[in-house]
């Protein structure tokens, strides 16, 4: 009978070699319940807060309803009582003195701080995950201490002010949210950090200790509000805004590029020699100005010889900036073409990854793809293609007769097949060996609409004419194309449908004194301007819906700066 | 199955958006009975600890709820909502002192506690507002009433009759059958 085991044929033997990978080697699938390369970042803290805050509300509970709950308090009382009775004159003024970390003013100061801090920082998701944090600490906080009434320790004399229930205690969550805020929304990960975490711990102590011995709160009540104060905020941040997807740093650089470094560096050669069999040697940043959502990179692989592959790694933040830019075009201009956002990473990459192919396919020129790699499941993926070795973006290449043919041919080619690139701008464009390659496709799109097409063929002539001159590009681009198809690629071009890229440049040049659209426009037979606005019931609506959050979102940061709980 | 980023992003808008609630039953300072939660009479008893009194809330007449409370150290305020005098038409604060120099003294009523009574008319119906004092040993308790334009006397007297007080030798001695030792008058503690 035979067997398959260790001495079966490896599956990659059993066909030809494809054209997803330039080197093989042997590739490893991950077994079930093994770790991914980079797995999600809640990590160890995390968890050790997640379980003390079930653990303390079992534990409230089980005060709460049985006859333990009596005995506790006796317990604390007396605890209070022992302690009260060391009270020394210097002692008191100490704890006093430290017991103002607690005050309103004080942690007040610190949100409002952090808050402006990283509104001055543009640092939108810490912003909103740290306000939501707060709010939401506050309003457990002022809802535990309303529905369970504790009174402040009984059996000493109480010294300082208080106010509300003793449980939990309002001065720990408040400054324990507000540091643990401060700490990982302003503070940038590392031994600045750590320091911070040392300090922070020891204020709290301070603060938690003056408390217990003034007997303003029971230690019960402290722990309680400790948990809530840092568990949630720090949960929430690791949560919705991961370290390693939002790094806290103050150099200049886009938002939207993840450090490639450390962990996720290592994920990334890992996922790449057990997915694609192919050993990373280097990995760098490449060409970071020129990408706005993913992080582009290039890799060295070992071979005979070594080569370098191009890849883009992407996260959610870029489905998330996707998401808002397909909202705000519906907002502003209805539903030109497909407005539906992508539902996941992996949908994403996998949709560019197809593209890529179907592109090849069709006689596109464009880089090749070797597929893509999963780096931590639904957040993090990076897709392999060819390094266009020897090719310069079209801003920095000679531009000739050749390459604008060749250029308007491939727009031509695209119509043909009934593809649309849909981001045609120079940073998209490079040039090798007198021919154009098209790069990112992430916006691309298949079956497009008319208009699309038509804009697509104006973006690629105006950054052929930002390279040489319209009246050449036109009396070239009237060897593909009729005036008429011209003319309706100009009443179809707008600011709007233009990449700032090339917007940019070309109010550059309009600065200049040449005015490269408006030429064409004279070039190109008469036609009416092409209507981008587009109304339907589903526009309104989500137009009303954004505007009633907003709303809704400032009567709630008034209401809260009111009550103080901001 | 949500992923637990949404879910938490649910329970967290679930919570800024749910403003206006039911105040819930726990802050209400209910007078001493089998069942009822003394803690608000408590920390009221803990945020004047001089004084004699605590003020409490019997039962609710028809039309009246309680609206909303405040206890820190050195004041307690708490009020009461009517369908017809209006929101917070009767505040009631627990002090150690207050100011009754523009009131004039009236009897007390037979089976209230030792104490003197103080009232201070401000304005009579259709705007009814006036202030009452009760003063006693180591404090003092005021019920200002402010009614929308309308209400009648007839509310001012159910919302009387709904408030009362409570000793606090009584809530010392039933908290000392509990092993706790509630500070203050008659009470001393360390430090």
């Amino acid at each position: 009978m035979e067997t398959i085991g260790h001495d079966a044929v490896p599956a990659t033997e059993l066909r030809a070699a494809d054209e997803r990978g330039p080197i093989r080697s042997k590739r490893q699938r991950r077994p079930s319940g093994r770790p991914p390369p980079l797995p999600r970042e809640l990590g160890a803290g995390g968890m050790f807060w997640i379980g003390a805050l079930v653990f303390l509300v079992a534990f409230t509970i089980f005060l709460l309803v049985t006859q333990v709950g009596n005995s506790f308090e006796r317990q604390e009382s007396v605890l209070s009582r022992w302690i009260a009775g060391w009270r020394t004159g210097w002692l008191n003024r100490l704890a006093l003195i430290a017991n103002g970390l607690g005050a309103t003013v004080f942690t007040r100061t610190l949100r409002l701080g952090t808050i402006v801090a990283l509104l001055v920082f543009r640092r939108w998701r810490h912003l909103i995950v740290f306000v939501v944090s707060l709010l939401f600490v506050a309003w457990l906080t002022n809802n535990l201490g309303t529905y369970s009434i504790r009174p402040r320790p009984f059996g000493a004399r109480i010294i300082g002010g208080w106010e509300g229930s003793s449980f939990p205690s309002r001065p720990i969550a408040e400054l324990s949210v507000a540091l643990v805020g401060v700490l990982y929304t302003l503070v940038p990960r590392g031994r600045l950090r750590d320091v911070g975490k040392f300090v922070a711990a020891a204020l709290l102590t301070a603060l938690a200790g003056a408390e217990v011995y003034l007997a303003l709160n029971h230690p019960a009540d402290i722990l309680f509000a400790l948990v809530l104060g840092v568990g949630i905020p720090l949960v929430a941040l690791r949560t919705f805004a991961p370290t390693s997807v939002f790094p806290v740093q103050y150099r200049k650089g886009r938002a939207a590029h993840l450090d490639v470094g450390g962990p996720r560096g290592a994920a990334i050669r890992q996922a790449v020699q057990d997915q694609l069999g192919m050993t990373v040697l280097e990995l760098k940043p490449f060409g970071l100005a020129g990408s706005g959502g993913s992080t582009p990179l290039r890799l060295t692989v070992a071979g005979d010889p070594d080569r370098h592959l191009f890849a883009k790694l992407y996260a959610q933040t870029h489905l998330r900036a996707d998401r808002s830019y397909k909202l705000g075009r519906t907002i502003l201009y209805g539903t030109l073409e497909d407005e539906k956002s992508y539902n996941s990473v992996r949908r994403l990459v996998q949709y560019e990854d197809y593209l890529l192919l179907v592109m090849h396919d069709f006689g596109i020129p464009c880089a090749k793809t070797y597929g893509f790699v999963e780096i931590t499941p639904e957040r993090e993926y990076l897709l392999v293609t060819e390094f266009l070795e020897g090719g310069t973006e079209i801003t920095e290449a000679d531009v000739d007769d050749a390459v604008i043919d060749d250029a308007l041919a491939t727009i031509r080619r695209m119509w043909e097949v009934g593809v649309a690139h849909r981001d045609v701008k120079p940073a998209n464009i490079m040039v090798r060996d007198g021919k154009i390659m098209l790069i990112d496709l992430a916006f691309a799109e298949i079956r497009p609409s008319p208009w699309r097409q038509a804009v697509d063929l104006a973006n690629m002539m105006l950054v052929l004419a930002l390279r040489t001159d319209p009246d050449r590009v036109y009396q070239r681009a009237l060897r593909v194309f009729s005036p008429d198809e011209i003319a309706e690629a100009f009443a179809a071009t707008r600011s709007v449908t233009m990449p700032s890229q090339s917007r940019n440049m070309l109010r550059e040049h309009r600065k200049a004194g040449r005015d490269i659209l408006a030429r064409f426009r004279e070039l190109a037979p008469q036609r009416p301007p092409i209507a981008i606005q587009r109304w339907s019931v589903r526009r309104i609506g989500i137009t009303l819906a954004v505007a009633v959050g907003f709303l809704l979102a400032l009567a709630l940061i008034v209401d809260n700066l009111q009550t103080g709980a901001l | 199955m949500r992923s637990p980023r949404v879910t938490l992003t649910l329970v967290a808008a679930g919570v800024l958006l749910s403003g206006c609630g039911e105040v819930p039953n726990g802050s209400v300072p209910l007078c001493l009975g089998p069942g009822r939660n003394a803690g608000s009479l408590i920390l009221m008893a803990q945020s004047i600890p001089s004084a004699a009194y605590v003020p409490c809330i019997s039962d609710f007449p028809a039309g009246w709820t309680f609206g909303g409370g405040r206890i820190r150290n050195g004041h307690t305020e708490f009020w009461m909502d009517s369908d017809r005098a209006g929101v917070a038409a009767v505040r009631v604060l627990l002090t150690r002192d207050c100011d009754h120099s523009n009131a004039v003294e009236v009897p007390p009523e037979a089976g209230e506690p030792l104490m003197k009574i103080y009232e201070e008319p401000i304005a009579l119906p259709p705007t009814f507002s006036s202030n009452r004092y009760y003063v006693f040993a180591g404090g003092c308790v005021t019920y200002r009433f402010s009614f929308l334009r309308g209400a009648t006397f007839a509310q001012a007297v159910e919302a009387t009759k709904a408030l009362t007080f409570v000793a606090r030798a009584r809530g010392v001695s039933l908290l000392a059958q509990e092993g706790v030792i509630l500070c203050g008058r008659g009470v001393r503690c360390p430090g």
